[in-house]
């Protein structure tokens, strides 16, 4: 599993790419001196070698057989002095002169050319030395070999080669631990970048993403983020006081128009203004009861309510046992786990599941009522669920959007605010809201994260 | 009840002073915080009413400044910001209460009549008691004219409130508050019915009745309505 998820990380990736790029340019760079210099050494040798063919041919043109074949013996006399080996064959293959017996057997490349290994015995020791030769036919159907003891050209190319592989080997390695140790850089930078924009998410506006002061590319991306950030935080800043300011402004108006309701009432003549005062009055407490529906969810949108740990399970205990006597006799039936905690504000989720126990019970035309909590895979699962009518799957996001009530609640109190108020309750604790079939009737589902670290008692 | 009412909105405090007059007390009004905070400081009240937001000094400065000079009289506050979050905040500074406008005037009533009046506190045998009504808060005991009465421990709870505020007004929103510690607005009539059960509990077949409901203000615990 670990290895898995190091394979698919970027260090991985880049610690691999930075290897095999830093290889490839160790065999470029190494290849091509080792191809520069054996050709050198090569194209030398060849001509050295050239030459004396030549001159051997143009002795073979000029002498008589006896005399040309006694120099080729001279010349062979001692090969592994001079490093040079002889052979001379007449016309019919007969072995004339020379100091190695290979051309029967020997296949000549382009121009004649050959390359051999011939044992030589110095002293005790047996050695096998590497011979470039080439083979000219001679007129008259002999042919002569003349080579060179090219070993020392061999044994250069093998140890170039040699260290050849190493060195990319060697490179390969380091090039992977340098990428291993960049990439650990670049996976720290991002795991503080990825710590921030989580406790960003959660609503703490003011943090910012931590800058190393490198002045890199990712201390760039992260200054410009962190201007977006400064942007949306004076925004929600704005927001937030324009919605206290219009909050205070609408109550303070309402309030004002209550207390002249009041009086004007307190003072009616007759039965006629009591009723109209009353009348009045209720209207005036609906919309504040409206107002305040808005502003609360407002609130919990904004992000901005504190979150402290809350005991979910006491809280759902409860409003459990706050609507049991408006519910019919074993009508409302509760299964809660207990001490699940998370991170909320208590009285906005009370009020939220307030709202779904009322749905439940106006809606659910006397069915049972399950109310459920339980831990599941880190998550409060909190479930509310009615063998009423339900909400047809078309509905069920329309549902949650303010003031939207559905076909068939015309004729049932409500403001069109309560399962707004849910959802916009259940993004302020990052829970996932889903209004499900309970078959029958309406399910409703809320997840909220537990609270990793409650608080110590 | 001699109160003070410091709210720099003229028209609200005026049909405030006005109903609380109806109601058959004296009320002094101040317009801003630092007339307020002296007025507070020179005379005795038995109930304070400030607003959050007052030019000059703001409400919960005020009830820093009181409460730092060592008064103990009862502060109510009275706010048009968003009440969740800033009724924590006005009690830490050291109100007594918090009432989020716009308010009904029975209910403010109600709320400065418990905050004015010393809470019945139970006896030395931890003992609260109505005629033949019987609390002991130590043993969780009711009884009612000797014979023993069984509460859920949410009805003892509610029971408990109603007596310690025995012969006062107590609002559907001060029993959410005081029994179960929630400020949410519960749609339905919940809190009606749990005082009808209780009421069945502690009334049914008693004489004469102590749990009567005031109309168009809540409930009141009391031998005489």
């Amino acid at each position: 599993m670990a290895l898995v998820s190091f394979a698919r990380s970027s260090i991985a990736r880049v610690a691999v790419l930075h290897g095999l790029v830093l290889a490839a340019s160790m065999v470029a760079v190494l290849g091509g001196v080792y191809l520069g210099t054996s050709r050198i050494i090569a194209n030398e040798g060849d001509q050295l070698l050239t030459l004396e063919v030549q001159s051997l041919a143009e002795d073979f043109r000029e002498k008589d057989l006896d005399a040309f074949v006694t120099e080729v013996v001279d010349r062979a006399e001692d090969p592994w002095v001079r490093g040079g080996v002889y052979e001379l064959r007449g016309p019919t293959g007969d072995f004339l002169a020379g100091n190695v017996v290979v051309l029967p057997e020997l296949a000549a490349g382009r121009d004649g050319w050959a390359e051999f290994d011939v044992a030589v015995t110095r002293g005790d020791a047996n050695a096998s030395r590497r011979i470039r030769g080439r083979i000219t036919a001679l007129r008259g159907g002999f042919q002569l070999l003349v080579g060179h003891d090219v070993q020392d050209r061999h044994t250069f190319r093998e140890v170039m080669l040699r260290s050849l592989a190493w060195a990319v080997l060697v490179t390969l390695l380091f090039g992977a631990l340098g990428g291993l140790w960049l990439g650990r850089r670049i996976s720290r930078t991002a795991q503080a970048i990825t710590a921030s924009a989580g406790r960003i998410a959660e609503g703490n506006l003011g943090e910012r993403l931590p800058v190393s002061g490198s002045g890199d590319e990712i201390d760039a991306l992260v200054t410009r983020f962190n201007d977006l950030l400064g942007r949306v935080e004076s925004l929600t800043t704005t927001m937030r006081a324009v919605l206290d300011s219009t909050a205070h402004d609408l109550r303070g108006h309402l309030n004002r128009i209550r207390g002249a309701a009041q009086d004007a009432r307190n003072g009616a003549a007759s039965p006629e203004q009591v009723r109209a005062g009353d009348a009045v009055l209720t209207e005036i407490d609906r919309l504040s009861g409206t107002l305040q529906g808005l502003l609360r969810i407002a609130l919990a949108e904004s992000g901005t309510a504190p979150l402290e740990s809350v005991d979910l399970s006491a809280v759902t205990a409860d409003l459990a046992e706050f609507y049991q006597p408006v519910a019919e006799p074993d009508q409302l039936h509760a299964q809660i786990t207990a001490g699940l905690m998370v991170r909320g504000h208590r009285q906005l989720l009370a009020q939220a599941l307030s709202n779904l126990l009322d749905n439940a019970l106006k809606y659910g035309n006397g069915s049972p009522v399950n109310l459920t909590l339980a831990a599941v895979d880190g998550r409060a699962r909190l479930c509310v669920s009615d063998g009423g009518p339900g909400i047809a799957p078309e509905y069920r996001e329309l549902a949650t959007v303010r003031f939207r009530r559905l076909p068939g609640s015309s004729g049932l109190p409500g403001s069109g605010l309560g399962l707004s108020l849910v959802a916009a309750v259940a993004r302020l604790h990052h829970a996932r809201l889903e209004l499900g079939d309970g078959d029958p009737g309406l399910r409703v589902t809320l997840e909220i994260p537990l609270d990793a670290a409650p608080a110590a008692t | 009840m001699k109160i003070l009412l410091v709210e720099d909105d003229r028209r609200a405090s005026e049909y405030l002073a006005k109903g609380l007059r109806e109601l058959g007390h004296v009320v002094e009004q101040a317009f801003d915080g630092e007339t307020g905070l002296a007025v507070a400081g020179s005379g005795t009240y038995d109930v304070l009413v400030l607003d959050r937001m007052l030019p000059k000094l703001d409400g919960l400065e005020i009830v820093r400044q009181l409460r730092a000079g060592g008064s103990t009289a009862p502060i109510l506050i009275l706010s048009a910001l968003d009440e969740v979050d800033e009724r924590v905040q006005g009690l830490r500074a050291g109100g007594d209460d918090y009432l989020a406008k716009p308010y009904h005037l029975e209910e403010l009533a109600a709320r400065l009549d418990a905050l004015s009046r010393r809470h019945s506190e139970a006896g030395p045998a931890g003992k609260l008691r109505l005629l033949d009504l019987e609390l002991d808060a130590r043993t969780r005991k009711v009884t009612r004219a000797g014979r023993k009465i069984d509460l859920t421990t949410r009805e003892f709870q509610l029971l408990e409130f109603l007596m310690r505020h025995t012969g006062q007004v107590v609002t559907r929103t001060m029993i959410l508050e005081g029994v179960w510690d929630y400020h949410f607005d519960p749609k339905t009539n919940v809190i009606d019915v749990h005082i009808s059960r209780l009421r069945q509990a502690i009334d049914k077949g008693f004489e004469p009745q102590l749990l009567h409901t005031v109309r168009g203000a809540g409930y009141t615990l009391t031998e005489d309505p």
